[in-house]
């Protein structure tokens, strides 16, 4: 009496212990399904790349990030003439374009100053904090400057209360003290 | 503020919105008004031989002469012909003829010949100083043969003369003249198919005349024959005759004896007087004796006599015999209780008569007393029956007939075989005062919101919950209302039924005989009631609404009251005998609805019959002298003020703002977007003097308060004889006069100057009271006095003149106004815009880019009213004294109403009806689409859902 070899194994149990074979090119096509993510390839080159950038040094990542966070700070300024010849051009009537503009003009600016610590999380560390603070302070004035474009266009086509008919509202009539009643016929 | 500033702009580039023509008879109504037709100056005639169609002509007690559409009572043309005639003279005179294309009319001293259809003037001639007694149509077969239009013989009366004069029937030529100068009284003018006969009245002795009959020839003028009919002691003036026939076959005189005892009839060119006994039965004494009789030339010579009694009324018909001119009654139509009237009419030779009883309408032949038509009909009125035409036409053996009954008030009703077809409230010509309904129930809410205002918050929530549980009640049938009211809304033609926005409010209408007439602007200003609130003619005062009741006031201090929607009144007699020159009413406005404190008599000499002592506040008034007087409101005896105007001035016309005059924005916003401040004052009186002998006239600005003249203008070369009308609103005055050239530099022709008052001269500047609260006209010390106003002017050329202006009202004055001007001579309403008349419109240049924002354009002389301006738009308004305005709920909307002469009622948009959806919205429409949308989705929906998820599967 010998004992039995062991059964194979189940057909599943040899799928899962095989390599899948390599899909077809008619199935390659056949798009991931909603919210699947196949990152086999591409996480692998940034895992690579980001050893790469553990290797070099500290100081010169400083250097890099500062650089970089520079470059965040001066991008409003870029806007800035394109904008102003944009706003000039738009006319100063009351229409849905030109309101449309002004205010995604306005849109810019805010969420930048929102958005000013997040911009620059990046770049954050415990060195470069302290050199951050004027970096943040140009980036700030930049949006600063692209707002006062928006008030210098808000201003220009009249929707600022500037005016004393802008107040005249909330200006009320002169009372008399005494008053007359008439009978003409 | 910019895009205020541009929509304000748009308001002021748009025209005021014209009428158009769908909304013609919608938003306005008309009565185009005659007056009470005189009954022997109203008939049917055919004004063409060509047609069959006949049209109603009539004469009115105003003089206006008029042809109305018998179908539906439309006027056709007409024309007051007492605006070339001199006032004296009675009851005006019209004659027509079948087949005539002129009816002639006369007035006084004048006599005129107008197109039977077309209402154009043919001929007119004026007599200066002597009357037209009578005129006749000259009903000749032969004599004027070539001309369709008959030749018109006229009595002529003088002051020692009278004078039958032939007039050519198209030129007005005269082709003969008789002179009679005996002295005798003219009477009357008559005709038979070969004589003229001229009726004069000798005097005889103790009082009594003789009756005079000459014939003169027709052709000539020469006198033929005279007689002499011997009628003394019967006849004592021409009241007492009764008839004398007018072209029929066989003219008569008729008159009876002073005791009514019995009748006497002479054909006109016999000797022969037939006396016939009056067979009177109802054993009342007979007030009223009347003669029917055809006036046609191939007519039968028959006749009716109508006797009526204090309480009922009989007729009885004669028959006369051509050859021996004797006369013997016929028939009788029986006694009957209540009214009753006759008329007369004729189909060829036959003659019918129809009689309008209280019950029944009947038509009989005047050859036999057999009924020919009866219809039953309820034209009963308390307004009674005066007398009626007719016009009758037969069809094979039966009859139909077309009655108009004028009634004493001068309302005219068209029966059509027993259908009261239409109506004409003629009386309403005389209108002298008119007023918009207040509704009642208004004001109950209106109390309820003000106790809230002034409870505590807890208070006031809880006052609420319980109105609306106790509002809760009307739910079920409001519920029961609510699918009818969604299928009219939607199916109706007008998309919003603006009724509940106050824009269809009733108006009452106060005549100047004492009839009150409620009329429904809703419903092309229908009669809705109409009572004889005072039996003799009243002078009226003052007319007031309150709440479900309407207020008149009288000028000896009495009043009447009158409910609203009945029309029951009420009279309260004065408490002393005073005799009363205006009301003052004490009405302060209070955001967007106007609250009465009290009412006060004016005396002639301007004095407050009683002080006021219940009203804090003065009075300013006008005395019959020409002053303009201040009072203080516990004295009555003496003025605290006077204004006396320079130099022969006399005051002729004061105003001050409306009661309801919002103003929505106390600055004029200009182009650069400074604030010019306007000069705004409740207490403004704009006084209008004139020198007659100088030509000279002067508008001061006053200070009703302290009596202080803030602005005066004067104006030479004026015309005091034309009208010079004035208005003034909000900061800003009108007025109009005709002003000669006296300078180079000066026109000549009728002005319009506009004025607006400014705080001052400079932008964003307040003047000397700045930013102050409060401001007083008295107890000002230098700084905080009233100030003067700064003044800009402009004036205008019009081509006509303006009788009255008015300002239309809005609930908060955002929107535009609108000068209503009445314009006499185009018989219209004009309504300028605001925009238009801004003084500040640049002279000689042409606006700068920050002018033209504000609205403004270049200024022109020469003010051409535009055709969209005129709220009248091709109806003609005429005689309009006095026209009203008043906001209703919607901004947009102004009510207008016009009276004096006709009743024109229309509602203004002078920014255009901006807050109402407009005729071409459809809600049907708008429904369809939205349900076609819905199920649009709800099928779509799974298909759609369908595609997207193969969408993701299935990609290749």
């Amino acid at each position: 009496m010998s004992a039995l070899p062991p059964p194979p194994p189940p057909q599943w149990v040899v799928a899962l212990n095989s390599p899948m074979p390599r899909p077809s090119k008619a199935a390659n096509s056949i798009p991931d399904p909603p919210g699947f993510t196949s990152s086999n390839t591409r996480g692998g080159k940034q895992r690579q790349q980001q050893d790469k950038q553990q290797a070099t040094r500290p100081e010169e990542t400083d250097t890099l990030k500062l650089k970089k966070a520079w470059e965040i700070a001066m991008a409003p300024s870029k806007q800035l003439p394109m904008q102003a010849i944009m706003m000039y051009m738009s006319g100063n009537t009351l229409q849905i374009f030109s309101i449309m503009m002004v205010l995604m003009l306005f849109k810019g600016p805010i969420q930048g100053l929102i958005n000013t610590n997040a911009a620059f999380a990046k770049y954050e560390t415990p060195t470069t904090k302290a050199r951050l603070v004027g970096v943040k302070a140009v980036y700030v004035l930049m949006q600063l400057l692209l707002f006062a474009l928006g008030v210098w266009k808000v201003n220009g086509m009249g929707l600022l209360p500037t005016t004393r008919s802008d107040w005249l509202a909330w200006e009320s009539e002169r009372q008399p003290l005494e008053r007359a009643f008439f009978a003409f016929k | 503020m910019r895009l205020q500033a541009a929509l304000l702009a748009a308001a002021c580039i748009l025209p005021a919105a014209a009428i158009f023509s769908d909304e013609v008879n919608h938003i306005d109504f008309h009565h185009a008004l005659l007056g009470a037709p005189s009954p022997d100056s109203t008939f049917f005639l055919k004004p063409s031989s060509a047609s069959n169609a006949s049209l109603l002509y009539t004469l009115s007690d105003k003089s206006i002469l008029g042809a109305v559409n018998p179908r539906d009572g439309a006027l056709v043309w007409r024309h007051n012909i007492s605006q070339s005639a001199s006032p004296a003279g009675g009851a005006g005179l019209l004659r027509g003829l079948d087949g005539n294309n002129a009816v002639v009319g006369a007035a006084g001293d004048y006599i005129s010949s107008w197109g039977a259809q077309d209402g154009k003037l043919i001929w007119d001639q004026q007599f200066d100083g002597n009357t037209v007694a009578d005129i006749e149509l000259l009903e000749l077969e032969d004599a004027t043969a070539t001309s369709d239009t008959r030749d018109t013989l006229a009595l002529i009366s003088g002051k020692s003369f009278g004078s039958v004069r032939r007039f050519d029937g198209d030129s007005g030529a005269v082709k003969w003249e008789y002179i009679d100068e005996s002295g005798d009284i003219p009477f009357q003018v008559s005709s038979s198919p070969t004589e003229v006969f001229y009726i004069s009245l000798q005097s005889g002795i103790l009082k009594s005349s003789k009756i005079k009959v000459t014939a003169l020839d027709p052709i000539t003028g020469r006198q033929t024959s005279q007689q002499v009919l011997n009628t003394e002691g019967d006849i004592t003036g021409p009241e007492s005759v009764l008839f004398v026939g007018a072209n029929t076959a066989s003219p008569l005189i008729v008159w009876t004896d002073k005791a009514h005892k019995s009748i006497k009839i002479n054909v006109i060119g016999s000797k022969k007087i037939s006396s016939l006994a009056i067979d009177n039965t109802s054993g009342e004494e007979i007030r009223q004796i009347t003669v029917h009789a055809p006036h046609k030339l191939n007519s039968r010579p028959h006749f009716l006599v109508h006797y009526k009694t204090g309480s009922g009324a009989w007729a009885e018909v004669y028959h006369v015999d051509l050859k021996s001119a004797a006369v013997t009654k016929a028939y009788q139509l029986p006694y009957l209780q209540g009214q009753s009237v006759i008329a007369t009419s004729s189909i060829d030779a036959n003659v019918y008569f129809t009689r309008v009883t209280d019950s029944e309408v009947v038509v009989v032949s005047s050859a036999s007393h057999g009924i020919i038509g009866r219809w039953n009909v309820d034209a009963s009125s308390a307004d009674y029956a005066q007398a009626a035409v007719a016009e009758v036409v037969a069809k094979g053996k039966s009859v139909a007939v077309r009655a108009v009954v004028l009634r004493d008030s001068g309302d005219w009703q068209l029966i059509r075989n027993g259908q009261i077809e239409w109506t004409r409230p003629e009386a309403l010509i005389e209108a002298v005062a008119a007023i918009w309904v207040e509704a009642e129930e208004k004001e109950d809410l209106a109390h309820e919101l003000e106790v809230e205002g002034h409870d505590s918050i807890h208070g006031a929530y809880i006052h609420r919950v319980k109105r609306h549980v106790r509002d809760l009640q009307h739910l079920p049938d409001w519920l029961k209302e609510l699918p009818q009211r969604i299928v009219s809304s939607v199916l109706s033609d007008e998309v919003t039924n603006l009724d509940s926005f106050g824009v269809a409010k009733p108006v009452v209408v106060a005549t100047r005989s004492g009839r009150v007439y409620s009329l429904d602007t809703g419903r092309q200003g229908s009669v809705m009631w109409s009572v004889q609130a005072s039996e003799q003619a009243w002078d009226v005062k003052d007319i007031t609404a309150r709440p479900g009741q309407v207020i008149i006031d009288l000028s000896d201090g009495s009043y009447v009251s009158i409910n609203a929607s009945t029309g029951e009144s009420f009279t309260q007699p004065p408490l002393e005998a005073t005799n009363v020159q205006s009301i003052a009413n004490f009405v302060v406005s209070d955001g967007s609805s106007l609250v009465r404190l009290g009412a006060v008599g004016i005396r002639e000499d301007g004095s407050p019959v009683t002080p006021f002592n219940d009203i804090t506040g003065f009075l300013v008034t006008t005395s019959a002298n020409g002053r303009v007087l201040g009072w203080i409101e516990s004295d009555n005896k003496t003025p605290v003020w006077e204004f006396v105007p320079p130099s022969g001035q006399r005051v002729i016309k004061a105003t001050a703002r409306p009661a309801h005059d919002p103003v929505a924005s106390i600055g004029k916003v200009l182009g650069n977007r400074s604030v010019l401040y306007k000069y705004l004052s409740t207490n403004l009186v704009l006084v209008t003097a004139v020198n007659e002998k100088d030509h000279v006239a002067g508008f001061y600005l006053l200070d009703g308060v302290s009596g202080k003249v803030l602005h005066s203008a004067t104006q030479a070369g004026v015309d005091p004889t034309q009208p010079i009308s004035s208005v003034m609103s909000e900061n800003w005055f009108a007025y109009s006069f005709f002003g000669d050239a006296i300078g180079d530099s000066s026109a000549k022709g009728y002005q319009l100057v506009i004025s607006e008052l400014y705080e001052s001269s400079i932008a964003n500047d307040r003047g000397p009271l700045d930013a102050a609260g409060n401001y007083s006209s008295l107890h000002g010390s230098g700084t905080d006095s009233l100030p003067l106003p700064h003044v800009v002017s402009q004036s205008f050329m019009i081509a006509e003149p303006i009788s009255h202006m008015i300002v239309t009202q809005t609930r908060q004055g955002i929107t535009t106004r609108q000068l209503l001007c009445t314009l006499p001579s185009s018989n219209s309403i004009v309504g300028i815009p605001r925009p238009v008349l801004d003084p500040r419109r640049p002279v000689d240049r042409d606006p700068t880019s920050a002018e033209a924002e504000e609205g403004l354009f270049r200024y022109a002389p020469f003010l051409d009213f535009d055709g969209k301006w005129y709220l009248t738009h091709a109806r003609d308004v005429a005689g309009i004294k006095d026209v009203l305005s008043r906001p209703t709920l919607l901004e947009s909307t102004s009510l207008v109403l016009a009276y004096g002469g006709d009743i024109f009622g229309t509602r203004a948009t002078p920014s255009q009806a901006f807050d109402v959806l407009g005729k071409s919205f459809s809600k049907l429409q708008l429904v369809l689409t939205v349900v076609a949308l819905t199920g649009g989705v709800i099928f779509l929906a799974p298909v759609a859902r369908k595609k997207q998820v193969n969408l993701l599967w299935k990609a290749t």
